[in-house]
């Protein structure tokens, strides 16, 4: 029995065809598609209108501002700088951006693949934050001396981050490989550890290294407040990414440990040259996904006192003159957050492509 | 959450009343102020309108600030040897017992608890604390019985639905309660004209009244359904600290009384009327050495921050955008509370 040949099926091409095939290929695409047309377009100019067309941008115009007309930028204006850096004073606040900048800096070179290595990234990150301590708390050189109390907004922000992501990472590889010990002392009381901090609310852990720990330690002991509040932080950081970088190392198989250890490779070797690379891979979308819930959790540190971005952000509107205005300023807040969490997804996508590509 | 938080605050407190003890025994904290040259005082950890806020220079204002300033002024000459540390509500008492904090100048009500279990010390209230209703403009109330039959907006459960239902039941008014769950809601209503009017707390309702669209359309009644005294916080036990505040919101007081202002002290200072604001300035000697300060203290807290009046009108009164009406903060020959301490 012979088979017909066919011809091939038309391929169309050009704009209207890819609509066709992708808005309006059946009868309920096509109503499925005009709806959100509509839906989306005007949801898009209702914004538009509000966020530019209809907007104040200056303060002289404040008076315009009302609940009938668009967005009142103006609080921007002469509010900004409270938002991006919080109590910092007014005249060394380019200090407060230099220092943020250099985090940022530091940051977006230990995102490049060639400085992953036990000696440069403690290297970068020791001098990053050097550079951001000395710059913020000054008394040296001529530069005022600004303590720990004033510091704020966006840099506090950045900084209590990085602080929380740098020093938690360690410890979580840590935590999660002596968890995995064939020491029970040391994984039954590793494991007993990790769930104990997970089961504590973080704004409670950070309530406690702020407020009670100086009252049960000797001062020598105590050091700064914001020192307590980023090494409780990352605490809490390393008990969660700990299980994360355990689910990584578990999802090795055994037989590349047994092979490590048949040829004698030394304990830190198995770790550092089989292991984490593979966990860490492995385990990118959930590591990426705890960087950014840390990232927004930064805003927690307000209730024990703290002039984040957030507080800040709250304080801009925490004036008689200019509390109506707080949905512009959220939308500000939302667009610094959205910047940092969405560049930080980004990153680990293309991070995700370039390791599939090396391990091809 | 606010449970968890105040429970760790008061154990913490608690745990350490014995160490207070020990540290009252050396060197009291008002040599250490003097000591350090610098007050370490209450900001916020945002805003509370009015009272504390920061303004676009990332500088402090408001009627707790004002107080902070003084008091800074009073010990050490200077507003500016001044530290504001934002700490929030549940903060404030740990704080303090840990040294992060000298004093709590933070709207904060005189209760037995705080005063005897807290291991606290409350100097003479500063600000009393009242529980007002708000109407609108148009419905042209001069007081509460003038809105007999309307409808009273509160917040759900709170002390404020409480001490509206003991007023008017005391004086015999009828009225439509309508109760709200969240403050947002409480204001959204009211804004939208779903009730005549809103009970609350002062600062609450002045604030409510200024994010209006037009803050013009409402006004806040002048009787007092209720009041919280507020005193300023220190430690238990340091007694010369809290001599001086004590003597600082009184000095306030008596300049008002006495007509001493921020633009007069000079010219009073050379010349005193009388001899009490000779005293009081410092023109006479004696009002500063029984404190442990110098004789000045006094005319260098009204030059920087004006008497009493002057700070209330200007943060929130009617100098200010709040408009919080003088009532029972007004001296006592005026209808208020406040009185001055016998200066002898």
């Amino acid at each position: 029995m012979a088979i017909d040949a066919h011809a091939p099926p038309p391929i169309a091409t050009g704009p209207a065809a890819w609509l066709r095939k992708h808005f309006f290929a059946t009868w309920y695409d096509t109503i499925f598609s005009l709806v959100f047309a509509i839906l989306i377009y005007l949801a898009l100019k209702a914004f538009i209108g509000w966020a530019f067309v209809d907007a104040i941008w200056r303060v002289e115009n404040k008076d315009l501002c009302t609940h009938d007309a668009g967005a009142c930028w103006a609080v921007i204006e002469s509010r900004g700088r409270l938002i991006l850096f919080g109590l910092y004073p007014y005249e060394e606040q380019w200090r407060s951006t230099l220092a943020c900048l250099a985090v940022i800096v530091t940051i977006a070179l230990s995102c490049l693949p060639s400085f992953w290595s036990i000696r440069r990234l403690p290297i970068l990150w020791v001098a990053g934050f050097t550079t951001f301590v000395l710059l913020m708390r000054g008394g040296f050189a001529g530069l005022e001396l600004v303590t720990s109390e004033q510091w704020g907004g966006l840099s506090l922000t950045i900084f209590i981050f990085s602080g929380v992501f740098v020093i938690g990472m360690p410890l979580a590889v840590l935590f999660a490989l002596a968890r995995r010990s064939s020491l029970p002392v040391i994984a039954k009381s590793f494991g007993f550890f990790i769930d104990i901090v997970r089961s504590l609310p973080l704004l409670t852990l950070l309530f406690a290294a702020a407020v009670v720990v100086p009252l049960l330690v000797p001062d020598w002991l105590q050091g700064n407040k914001l020192m307590r509040v980023v090494i409780a932080f990352a605490i809490f950081f390393a008990a969660y990414q700990a299980e994360i970088i355990r689910a990584g190392l578990q999802s090795t198989s055994q037989g590349q440990e047994e092979a490590a250890v048949a040829l004698g490779m030394p304990y830190w070797s198995l770790v550092i040259d089989i292991l984490l690379p593979q966990a860490f891979r492995n385990t990118l979308p959930s590591t990426i996904n705890q960087a950014v819930i840390t990232f927004k959790e930064t805003s927690i540190v307000t209730i024990i006192g703290f002039f984040e971005v957030m507080a800040s952000g709250n304080a801009a509107i925490g004036t008689g003159e200019w509390g109506n205005q707080y949905v512009e300023v959220y939308v500000f807040l939302a667009l610094i957050y959205f910047v940092f969490v969405f560049g930080l997804s980004r990153y680990g996508a293309w991070l995700e492509t370039r390791m599939r590509l090396g391990h091809a | 959450m606010k449970n968890i938080l105040t429970s760790l605050a008061v154990a913490g407190t608690m745990a350490l009343g014995s160490v207070t003890a020990v540290q009252a025994e050396g060197q009291g904290l008002l040599d250490t102020i003097i000591e350090r040259d610098s007050l370490l005082c209450t900001g916020h950890n945002g805003s509370y309108l009015g009272f504390a806020e920061v303004d676009g220079q990332g500088e402090w204002q408001g009627f707790d600030i004002e107080f902070c300033k003084a008091l800074a002024t009073a010990i050490l000459g200077s507003p500016d040897k001044l530290q504001i540390i934002p700490v929030s509500w549940a903060q404030r008492f740990p704080s303090i017992q840990s040294g992060d904090i000298d004093v709590i100048i933070k709207v904060t009500g005189w209760t037995m608890t705080r005063d005897t279990e807290l291991g606290l010390q409350y100097s003479r209230p500063y600000f009393i604390g009242p529980f007002y209703v708000m109407s609108k403009t148009e419905l042209e109330a001069e007081g509460i019985a003038d809105l007999e039959g309307g409808v009273f907006c509160v917040n759900a459960g709170t002390t404020v639905e409480r001490v509206l239902t003991d007023y008017m039941e005391t004086n015999g008014i009828d009225y439509e309660p309508l109760a709200f769950e969240k403050g947002e809601e409480l204001r959204a209503a009211f804004y939208a004209g779903r009730c005549d009017a809103i009970a609350g707390f002062g600062p609450f309702l002045s604030a409510t009244r200024v994010n209006a669209d037009n803050p013009d359309d409402f006004e806040i009644l002048g009787d007092v359904l209720a009041l919280e005294p507020e005193g300023i916080v220190v430690k238990q036990g340091e007694d010369d600290l809290l001599d001086v505040i004590n003597w600082m919101v009184s000095a306030l007081i008596m300049a008002e009384e006495n007509g001493v202002t921020q633009a007069n002290v000079d010219e009073m200072k050379a010349n005193p009327p009388t001899a009490s604001i000779g005293r009081l300035l410092g023109s006479t000697p004696g009002v500063g050495a029984r404190l442990g300060l110098n004789d000045d203290w006094a005319y260098n807290v009204i030059k920087t921050v004006g008497n009493y009046g002057e700070i209330y009108d200007r943060t929130v009164g009617e100098g200010s955008r709040y408009k919080l009406p003088r009532g029972l903060n007004n001296l006592w020959n005026n209808g208020g509370l406040l009185y001055p301490l016998v200066l002898d």
